[in-house]
């Protein structure tokens, strides 16, 4: 989960797109399992996900998030299954119709998470940042904290299991196995992990003004980021897929 | 009372942070782990108390065998001060952060003896109770997260880098606080530190690490003056060692600024008798 939102390196063909073309990439896959209602088109835009995920090499990062939605993905399919009373019977209470539906859920899930998570795991936020700056026009203070509020969590989650230890240390039952209990032990911890991300923000806030942030305009910034032709070929397998959600 | 027994340990696949290491330690030792940043210092101290489990060999600690047993059960014997005290510190005020510790491991203990200790603890560190933690200095966060450490009065107490960003004043008055209770209590002092002085002035037994591996398991003394070890781990002895082996004969085993102006003198003495 750490490890969710780091940049893995790389030069392949997904890296060498422009930012702002992944996450529109992303976005349409996500859209297009919205609007599909065909379970074979779904069933298509998975196999489309990890064929995305093994072009940009990071073919492991997506089956870990798969295993990772695994459990999310089999309550809900139980969940549908036993609360859709429509169609014919195939077993006990479920029908068809159920086991259908339940299966359409699972994969709109799925298709949903995976593309995000494997767009921001080979784009550069700061990339991002800038080329919604450059090209967007969006005012550097909001680029600026996104990517800020993005890389910290990593950080984040660390600081969270290092609290945990800390409390486990002094008596605090964290390695109980009882997860409710864990739950209620949880919340005492905001407070410290509060304060450190108010200290940090603070410090970062400090250190960006001392750097002349508000100096910068739309133009700072050497690296540029123009649209490519691989950027109009994934545009228009962006509109193919929209469009094959529509009609089939 | 901590035995560690072919021990490896690595964060992730593949990856061997610690590798196969072996120690004892007795009750009412002051052992002090030596090694350079990322040697795995950490990694063992927090292999002791079971916060992390080995993956190979094993470790016991009082008599119970760390991958068997839980971490907060041990916190009534076993105090751990964390690197960073912002990890430690949860609570409010001094006062309460003090009493905290005891709250969770010593539930038997009535109100006025918790607000006894805390008081003793307060005035030794010289606290007045109200000051919240998370707006105190970087140091006197540490202090107070030391002191909630000692509040508890354990039998084992493992300290990472207790003396890191003190200043001079601070530094020997935690140390003198732990010595203390090393010696009039017994308690068992496991301390990481990069301080050699500290070391030298504190702890008995070293032990070095680098690269993961215990490179050696001796007394301070006798570590410090292993030049080709000193190397191997990237330390550098206090300078008053290193100063008694330039001087060599009648200098020897004066580690010390209190036996080497001994030695000084009398070989001045010697000196002036001759002429
Ligand atoms: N939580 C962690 N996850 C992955 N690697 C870690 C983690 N903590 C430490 N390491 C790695 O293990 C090695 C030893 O770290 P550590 O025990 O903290 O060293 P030391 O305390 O001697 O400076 C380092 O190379 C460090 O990068
Ligand atoms: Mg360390």
């Amino acid at each position: 989960m750490k490890d969710l939102f780091q940049y893995t390196a790389g030069n392949s063909v997904i890296h060498r797109m422009n930012p702002l073309t992944k996450i529109l990439l992303a976005v349409c896959i996500c859209a297009a399992g919205f609007i599909s209602d065909n379970i074979f088109y779904l069933l298509f835009l998975l196999l489309l996900d990890m064929m995305i995920g093994l072009a940009a090499g990071v073919f492991k990062k997506a089956l870990s998030i798969l295993k990772g939605l695994l459990k999310v993905s089999i309550f809900l399919f139980i969940l549908q299954v036993l609360f859709v009373r429509r169609g014919t019977p195939v077993f006990w209470i479920i029908t068809d119709e159920g086991l259908m539906l339940a299966a359409k859920v699972v994969l709109r899930l799925i298709i949903a998470c995976i593309p995000l998570a494997l767009m921001l795991a080979v784009t550069q936020i700061s990339d991002l940042a800038n080329a919604l700056v450059q090209v967007l026009h969006l005012p550097y203070k909001y680029a600026f904290t996104l990517t800020t509020s993005i890389r910290f969590i990593p950080q984040f989650m660390e600081e969270m299991g290092d609290i945990m230890e800390a409390q486990t240390a002094r008596g605090v039952e964290f390695d109980t196995k009882n997860g409710l209990k864990k739950i209620g032990l949880v919340l005492p911890l905001c407070v410290p992990l509060l304060i450190s991300s108010v200290r940090r923000t603070d410090a970062t806030a400090v250190a960006a003004e001392v750097r002349g942030f508000e100096l910068r305009t739309t133009k700072s910034g050497f690296k540029k980021y123009p649209f490519r032709l691989i950027d109009l070929a994934a545009f228009l397998i962006c509109a193919a897929l929209i469009a094959g959600a529509v009609l089939l | 009372m901590i035995s560690l027994e072919k021990v490896s340990f690595g964060y992730g696949e593949g990856s061997s942070t610690v590798r196969d290491i072996s120690f004892h330690i007795e009750k009412g030792e002051f052992v002090a782990i030596l090694g350079a940043n990322g040697a795995g210092k950490t990694t063992t101290v927090k292999l002791i108390d079971g916060l992390l489990k080995p993956t190979k060999g094993k470790v016991v600690i009082n008599g119970l065998d760390t991958s068997k047993t839980r971490v907060s059960e041990r916190a009534r014997h076993v105090g751990f001060l964390f690197q960073n005290p912002d990890r430690q510190i949860c609570r409010n005020t001094v006062r309460e952060e003090l009493a905290f510790g005891l709250e969770t491991v010593k539930k038997d203990m009535s109100r006025e003896d918790i607000d006894r200790r805390v008081g003793e603890v307060m005035e030794s560190f010289g606290f007045s109770g109200d000051e919240e933690p998370f707006s105190l200095s970087r140091g006197e966060r540490q202090r107070v997260a030391l002191a909630s450490v000692i509040t508890v009065q354990p039998e084992i107490m493992i300290l990472d880098e207790p003396t890191t960003g003190l200043d001079y004043r601070e530094c020997s008055h935690i140390m003198d606080v732990i010595s203390d209770m090393n010696r009039t209590m017994g308690t068992t002092v496991v301390m990481v530190c990069h301080d050699m002085e500290v070391v030298m002035s504190y702890a008995r037994r070293a032990l070095v690490m680098a690269g993961g591996r215990l490179l050696a398991d001796g007394t301070v003394r006798s570590v410090f003056r292993d030049t080709e070890l000193m190397l191997k781990a990237s330390l550098l002895p206090p300078q008053i060692t290193e100063l008694s082996m330039r001087l060599g004969k009648g200098f020897e085993n004066a580690d010390t600024v209190g036996e080497m102006t001994a030695r000084i003198c009398s070989e001045m003495q010697v000196r002036r008798a001759g002429r």
